[in-house]
């Protein structure tokens, strides 16, 4: 006897058999993303509003020198409001940070520092996360601009010893080379891309269907309002996939992104935000009979959705309040693994917090919409 | 729905008639399993259809008033789409198509999106699909609703043919005549109550008429009816 899983097959098959057939709707899966991209490709957020930028730093020198200039750098940087400064026993654990997004830059004073500030002149290394070209410019002018501050004050002989060199900044980033600007914003395009297909696809489907009749022709064969709820998200879910493929295809031949992380990984945060954002629109739309309604609702998830979900701008740039609502929305924990692990190389260990969340949000969204569903349909 | 009860003999064609929002469609739905009752049983096959709504709708082949068809794709993959759902096997599916298409007239267009078709071709196909898996029970919403005479003659033939082969067919439609036509037994119903039921010529016997559309007017009334839709009354409209 075929089960649920052969019955969700079919119904996915035929969703995206239909969804292949009827050109119009293929082609806008497919152009408007693409049309979101070339108007925003460019376009980089305001940035003065940052305060509280955590970074790290690693001593990897203890001399007393190099606790000096620690000491001081860390009173400058948190009396300005700008940075909150972490320190860290090792670089491995935060390098392991840094691609976690919990911190966004670390300042490393390496061994040998405080001998060659004695000397003259020392170095201190700064990585700097890349992730968001507005962040990163603000974080390494900020640290730039307290070194130059510390510089002036060794001269000056304000608080340190007689003969104190200067520090100069070596500024690294995680991504080897120059990168293109557009590389960081392309995570969160392919992200909102998927909002798009995911969170309206599905809700829209179903009250197509329902309209037409069709629904009702399903819910009289002997299939289960699992395998039809399923079905549809997971053809939504492979609709999202291709879209997602077609865009970084394009990002690369147009913008010259490049991928640095593992193609599996992406593909299974992309599978895990649609399924999210699929449950979330099912539930949303499911006090609506029409696809009108449908389409309203949508758009008023969507929208709000992708500006502060960190897509144009770092989620730090937002109010506490409204920081606290883009945490509660899928699309931010899906760009941000999805742009760490392809624009930063993040392996699963750095994403796993992301993909768990995005986990329990497809389970929790999907055991309340499918009850939700069956409420529906015998409306 | 209130205190609605009736029996379909088996292999009868059974007229449901009533006004717009009579409550035909919501019995319907119900029968169909798509909408719970509230209270009270419905049996179809032996079926109860709530707690054996997998086995009633094995029994049952449903064509609506909104035709249950997808436009983008051809009527082979309608058709495969709804056997497989049925669980029909591969083979047998195909070969049950095919036979069907040609029991339809619509052989000649198996590759062609349904999209392309006439109001006729579709429902043609429509009857098709509920076909499929052999039901028992063949449920028609208003089939000739829209219909060319000629597909209306075809279709009201087919209804015949469906009797002929042993199915039970419940009919709802406007179209007096057709119940007239083709239903042995009749119930007319008003505001979710059945005012009358039995066999065809019996009621018009009764009510001294010779035609079963008289006794729908003596008993629903001659006045317009302006009902709202139930969903907009709900909301106060």
């Amino acid at each position: 006897m075929k089960g649920s899983i052969y019955h969700l097959y079919i119904v996915m098959k035929k969703d995206l058999t239909e969804f292949y057939r009827v050109r119009a709707r293929l082609v806008s899966m497919i152009m408007l993303p693409i049309l979101l991209m070339l108007l925003f490709g460019y376009m980089f957020p305001s940035s003065g509003s940052i305060t509280h930028i955590p970074i790290a730093i690693v001593n990897q020198d203890q001399s007393a020198a190099a606790i000096q200039v620690i000491n001081s750098f860390t009173y400058m940087a948190q009396s300005g409001s700008t940075f909150n400064v972490i320190t860290y026993a090792s670089l491995a654990q935060a390098q392991q940070a840094l691609l976690q997004g919990k911190i966004y830059a670390i300042v490393i004073f390496r061994p040998g520092f405080g001998q060659g500030l004695q000397s003259g002149a020392a170095t201190v290394q700064v990585i700097a996360d890349q992730m968001n070209p507005t962040l990163d410019q603000i974080v390494t002018n900020g640290i730039q601009a307290i070194f130059n501050q510390l510089n002036v004050q060794m001269s000056l002989t304000q608080g340190f010893p007689a003969q104190t060199g200067t520090v100069s900044v070596n500024f690294q980033g995680l991504i080897p080379g120059a990168p293109s600007s557009f590389e960081f914003l392309a995570p969160g395009f392919i992200a909102m891309s998927m909002v798009m297909g995911g969170l309206a696809g599905l809700a829209m489907t179903f009250s197509r269907e329902r309209e037409l009749g069709t629904l009702d022709g399903m819910l009289m064969t002997p299939i289960s309002r699992f395998s039809i709820v399923m079905g549809k998200a997971m053809a939504q879910a492979i609709r999202g996939i291709i879209s997602g493929i077609l865009i970084v295809i394009l990002s690369i031949i147009l913008f010259g992104v490049k991928i640095y992380g593992n193609i599996f990984l992406m593909s299974l945060i992309i599978f895990l935000g649609i399924l999210s954002f699929t449950g979330l629109g099912l539930i949303a739309t499911s006090f609506v009979s029409d696809q009108e309604s449908a389409q309203m609702i949508m758009l008023m998830i969507q929208m709000p959705m992708i500006f502060i979900s960190g897509i144009f701008y770092p989620v730090l740039q937002l109010p506490w309040w409204l920081r606290d609502i883009a945490y509660m929305l899928p699309l931010s924990y899906t760009v941000s693994a999805f742009r760490a692990v392809m624009v930063l190389n993040a392996p699963l260990s750095a994403v796993w917090t992301e993909v768990l969340v995005l986990i329990i949000y497809s389970v929790v969204t999907f055991a309340i919409a499918i009850p939700l569903f069956q409420k529906m349909v015998t409306k | 729905m209130d205190k609605v009860s009736f029996k379909v003999k088996k292999g009868e064609i059974f007229g449901l008639v009533g006004p717009n929002g009579a409550g035909k469609s919501t019995l319907l739905r119900m029968l169909c399993t798509v909408l719970r009752p509230t209270s009270g049983r419905g049996y179809i096959e032996g079926h109860d259809i709530v707690r054996e709504a997998t086995e009633v709708r094995k029994a049952i082949g449903v064509v609506q008033e909104k035709l249950i068809l997808y436009s983008p794709l051809t009527p082979i993959e309608n058709l495969e789409f709804f056997g497989n759902l049925y669980n029909i096997d591969g083979r047998e599916l195909r070969k049950k198509i095919m036979a069907l298409l040609d029991d339809v007239k619509l052989l000649a267009v198996k590759d062609r999106p349904v999209g392309t078709f006439s109001t006729g071709m579709r429902q043609r196909l429509n009857i098709a699909r509920a076909l499929l898996h052999d039901p028992r029970v063949v449920i028609l919403d208003e089939p000739t609703n829209g219909l060319d005479p000629q597909s209306v003659r075809w279709v009201r033939d087919f209804i015949v043919n469906l009797k002929d082969h042993g199915l039970t067919v419940i009919l709802t439609t406007h179209d007096m005549y057709e119940i007239d036509e083709l239903a042995e037994s009749v119930a007319i119903m008003d505001r979710g109550q059945i005012l009358e039921i039995g066999k065809k010529d019996e009621i018009k016997a009764k009510y001294g008429v010779e035609k079963i559309e008289d006794v729908f007017l003596t008993l629903t009334g001659r006045e317009l009816r302006d009902e709202l839709s139930g969903r907009l009354k709900g909301r106060g409209w």
